[in-house]
């Protein structure tokens, strides 16, 4: 029952998810204060079987700047990524406990057991970049971060952020507050 | 006899001198920056407490690892910065985080302490022109 052994191991890498207290709210970007939903990742994956690398079940990223529900004057902002019990590496880099930053914007998660597409939603830090500037139009927007290892596929439990709202106006850029308040 | 006393102590000095380890020191950005987000210049805090680590216009790569433009933070507390030219030391007050880390755990005793960063390469060196913060001091309340 292999189908039934990898629905098992999803359902238990929900659950560590969920135990880490840091489950993405994925499916409700409007609620993000509750971190009740955790990742349906049973959807669309059964396709392509792949061993995918492990990751820590305590292991997650967070966004530490924006900070969910934030309003933004400027267009241009910096997100810094931050990274909890795992590593930062370039793509390519096989080293344990390590992966890349891949932001996503205003999408849902991709499929965890594929490449995590290359597009303007789905932005890569192959060089294993912990920040960037984002230049988004004035309107509500979400973020969410997700690591990928050496190959740009999710680790297993996968490791990522809360998918955070935010709102940007149009205005002066104004200086990055680092940290939470 | 001391000819060749002579020859032995000319090489010892030049491997002191050692030109080909800084010639061999590695380069980031130009544009590229270390600073800590978390916490702030001059911040009182009470108990333990993270501290953020950033980096623009650059990469993190765990120690060991050979990627141009990339190198991986080393925090340096209550130290001044230490050579440049050699391997940053690894004790208490000059922290590693070679396997990548952004962010780090610190329990300090109470009183001031200061705290900067200072990215190294591979070989945890650092880079030339060398990439560190700004030193900031901060207070922990008993």
């Amino acid at each position: 029952m292999p189908a039934t052994r990898r629905l098992v191991l999803l359902v238990s890498a929900a659950a560590m998810g969920r135990a880490a207290a840091q489950v993405p709210a994925q499916d409700q970007p409007q609620d993000p204060g509750h971190a009740h939903g955790a990742p349906p990742p049973g959807e669309g994956q059964a396709a392509t079987p792949r061993v995918r690398v492990p990751a820590p079940p305590d292991a997650y990223c967070y966004i530490g700047w924006p900070q969910d529900r934030q309003v933004i004057s400027g267009t241009r902002f910096k997100v810094w990524f931050g990274t909890r019990n795992f590593g930062v590496a370039p793509a390519g880099v096989t080293t344990r406990n390590t992966g890349h930053h891949h932001l996503l914007i205003n999408v849902p998660l991709p499929p965890l057991d594929k490449p995590i597409p290359n597009d303007r939603n789905h932005l890569h830090f192959g060089l294993g970049q912990t920040e960037t500037m984002l230049e988004l139009p004035p309107g509500t927007h979400t973020l969410q971060l997700l690591m990928g290892d050496a190959d740009h596929v999710p680790h297993d439990p996968p490791v990522m952020s809360k998918r955070i709202t935010i709102t940007v106006r149009p205005g002066r850029p104004q200086a990055m507050a680092s940290g939470p308040q | 006899m001391t000819v060749s006393r002579l020859l032995v102590v000319l090489f010892a000095a030049l491997l002191l001198a050692g030109p080909p380890a800084s010639a061999q020191r590695r380069s980031m950005p130009e544009e590229a920056r270390v600073y800590i987000l978390w916490p702030y210049d001059g911040m009182a805090i009470r108990g333990g407490f993270w501290v953020r680590m950033g980096l623009s216009e650059g990469g993190i790569a765990p120690a060991n690892v050979e990627k141009a433009l990339t190198g991986h933070h080393h925090l340096l507390v209550d130290v001044d910065l230490p050579a440049m030219d050699k391997p940053i030391p690894n004790d208490r007050n000059h922290l590693h985080f070679g396997l990548g880390q952004t962010e780090a755990r610190l329990e300090l005793p109470p009183g001031r302490h200061t705290l900067q960063l200072l990215l190294g390469d591979a070989d945890h060196v650092p880079h030339d022109p060398p990439l560190y913060s700004k030193r900031i001091t901060i207070t922990v309340l008993p």
